[in-house]
């Protein structure tokens, strides 16, 4: 620890975010996913990166499909061995009380039939069910009575005829997506059915949907859990971040697949900007609360009747075509009160004029604040969602690359990284826009302002840089400097999504906007 | 026959055999005389002792061609002034609703029982239109008024 003491004296402007909890040891650091940096250029944030957990980092771990089986199959057996029932049974009883092991056996303890009866569990001790021919069997569904006749009841003993279960059961399972709580058919019986009597009525098809279905339930069911958004992705997500501390971090997972989500929201990623602030920022770019803003720019209403007016030509001498009433154009005043100076009004501190002037301002201001925000949001969304385009470039680029130059694969792979740094550099970028279109004006702001200009400088010279022909790309000086610069995106995204992660946990930010999760920011949203 | 035919067919027989006091249940017959199972004229008396005693509700049923998987559509003619049935006539009720408490094993007779049931004992948690639900709300000594005057207009004969 102590070179690391000394380094850290070193930099003082950067120590302030430098999280205070040196117990974490970052065990599961395999996430962290910037090792792709030259290790010349290792040194402060990558070392504390390392050492300690940083605020914009969350710990997280992913579940392949077998993984979440085995979670369940875990539980069903430790609660079978405690409790003393079958299997199937402990099934039914976790999925009530939603995977909660603890709670399931000291409610059971206590009072076992009243926890069998919620559950929809028969408290009898009738062995296994089974398929049963029965003489003078009348099925009350089909009203079948032919001798022969196949039937099964589950525990409660309300007896049907195989094709009937069979029958509700497909509807239940195929068309209403039910597997949890499938009751049996009798009116009133909240008796469940389990899994190994479904096993015995169904054909295999239907048992493999029903598996899949109640595999849905268990990670649906559990709040620290989440299926991975992306398309044909089979992971779920675990990580403990809980729905009230949204306004304190932005929980950032990244799946096996590659794809890189929030937890809270299961938007793409969304770092610096918190869920709530997302959703607005979303809302306000889809609506066309926007058209109203560009009426108000552009256009008066009339001072009488309120009709929206844009004038098109003309003098400044209006009379509303509504309600004839009279006005100036430029001071929204009383035409009669102008005299003399028609066309030409100079009457500017009049008092009449003044509030409608202001009101004016106010919006065409607001206007072009978010205009600004919004056309750099776009502007690297757009080239988010060229990603794609990107990424195969870059792969024929490394290939010509190979060719012309003779450079072995390992040795073009720095295209690659600046690749990628420029991919997530711009996603974070586009979000830092939507986050200060919210900001108040504040000290704060400015740093981050800062932060946010340095990274996109770096970014867009990276980008041209790797804009090159590829005669250029080859040349030693220029490998090495994108090398760098590739590095230094990385570096200043770390920064920027640390310092804001660390004020954010604190309650620092204030915003302009009223956020309704925000407990903690009432008190510094009012600072300015 | 069909799942469908031959549970109605059954249902039929059951019902002839024994039904409750004052209801009634038959099949339609169409144009040419033949039975259709999969529509019945059903009556439902109301209860006694409650304010819908001696008074007779005219339901027509319509069994769908999933029947029993799906519930069928019990529908009053004329519709009727109640909270959970809509200006329709439709009957609002748990174990007519696919996604609640419908089971296949529940019969004809269950079913109109049920809504015997309803008549007096209306679920303000699921309304199904606005006029009798406002005043069952509002103002219960007009709303018993109300069915005691429908009870007159439907007298049980």
């Amino acid at each position: 620890m102590d070179t690391d003491d000394d380094f850290m004296s070193n930099v003082s402007s950067e120590d302030d975010m430098i999280p205070d909890d040196s117990d974490n040891d970052i065990s599961g650091d395999d996430d962290f996913g910037f090792d792709d940096e030259p290790d010349a250029y290792i040194d402060s944030q990558k070392e504390i990166g390392h050492k300690k957990q940083a605020a914009y980092d969350i710990s997280f771990k992913v579940f392949q499909p077998t993984d979440i089986r085995k979670q369940q199959d875990d539980l069903i057996d430790e609660v079978n061995m405690i409790l003393d029932i079958s299997k199937e049974e402990a099934a039914i009883l976790l999925r009530h009380f939603r995977w909660n092991k603890e709670k399931l056996i000291e409610d059971y303890m206590d009072r076992p039939s009243k926890v069998l009866d919620a559950a929809g569990l028969s408290q009898s001790s009738a062995g296994p069910t089974k398929l049963q021919v029965i003489p003078g069997f009348v099925c009350d569904i089909c009203c079948e009575d032919e001798p022969g006749l196949e039937s099964f009841a589950l525990k409660c003993g309300h007896r049907y005829c195989v094709d009937c279960y069979r029958h509700y059961l497909s509807q239940k399972i195929r068309a209403e997506g039910e597997a949890a709580r499938i009751q049996c058919p009798a009116e009133n019986c909240n008796l469940i059915i389990d899994a190994r009597s479904l096993d015995l009525l169904v054909t295999s098809d239907l048992t493999e949907r029903y598996h899949e279905l109640l595999h849905r339930t268990y990670v649906e069911d559990k709040e620290t859990l989440k299926w991975c958004p992306a398309p044909d992705c089979q992971n779920a997500v675990e990580c403990a971040v809980k729905k009230k501390d949204l306004d304190k971090v932005v929980p950032t997972v990244s799946c096996l697949c590659g794809h890189r989500f929030c937890f809270g929201c299961i938007l793409n990623d969304h770092q610096p900007a918190p869920c709530e602030l997302v959703k607005k920022w979303l809302k306000k770019c889809a609506d066309d609360s926007e058209t109203a803003n560009w009426i108000s720019a552009n256009t008066k209403e009339c001072p009488k009747c309120n009709s929206t007016i844009e004038k098109n030509g003309g003098c400044n001498h209006m009379t509303c075509r509504k309600c004839k009433h009279e006005f100036c154009w430029m001071c929204m005043g009383l035409w009669s009160e102008h005299g003399t100076s028609w066309y030409n009004c100079n009457r500017f501190e009049e008092k009449s004029g003044t509030e409608a002037r202001d009101a004016q301002a106010k919006s065409r201001v607001s206007l072009e604040r978010y205009l600004h925000y919004y056309n750099r949001y776009a502007n690297h969304e757009q080239s988010a969602r060229l990603d794609k385009d990107i990424y195969h470039k870059t792969e024929k680029k490394m290939v010509q690359l190979q060719k012309e130059s003779g450079m072995s694969w390992i040795e073009v792979q720095y295209l690659n990284s600046a690749s990628q740094a420029l991919q997530t550099c711009r996603q974070t970028l586009m979000w830092t826009y939507a986050f200060a279109f919210y900001l108040a004006r504040n000290n704060l702001t400015e740093i981050f302002e800062d932060n946010q200009k340095d990274l996109e400088m770096a970014v867009e010279a990276l980008s041209e840089m790797f804009e090159k022909p590829i005669t250029e790309l080859a040349a030693p000086k220029l490998k090495v400097d994108i090398m760098d610069k590739t590095a230094y995106c990385n570096r200043r995204r770390l920064i920027l999504l640390e310092d804001t992660a660390q004020n954010l946990a604190e309650g620092r930010w204030s915003f302009n906007i009223e956020l309704t999760g925000s407990a903690t920011n009432g008190g510094s949203s009012t600072r300015r | 026959m069909s799942l469908c035919q031959n549970r109605l067919q059954e249902e039929r027989k059951q019902w002839r055999k024994d039904h409750p006091f004052g209801f009634y249940a038959r099949p339609q017959k169409n144009a040419q005389g033949v039975l259709d199972l999969k529509s019945w004229d059903c009556g439902i008396p109301g209860k006694e002792k409650t304010i819908w005693e001696g008074g007779l509700f005219k339901l027509v049923v319509t069994f769908p061609d999933e029947y029993p998987t799906k519930p069928p559509k019990c529908k009053f003619v004329p519709p009727l002034f109640h909270p959970n049935v809509y200006p329709s006539g439709t009957v609002c009720l748990s174990i007519l609703n696919e996604e609640e408490a419908w089971k296949p094993a529940i019969t004809i007779k269950q079913i109109l029982l049920g809504v015997q049931d309803l008549l007096n004992d209306p679920n303000p948690e699921s309304p199904a239109q606005a006029e009798a639900y406002n005043m069952f709300k509002r103002d219960r000594a007009q709303y018993e008024r109300r069915i005691k005057q429908i009870v007159r207009e439907n007298a049980a004969p």
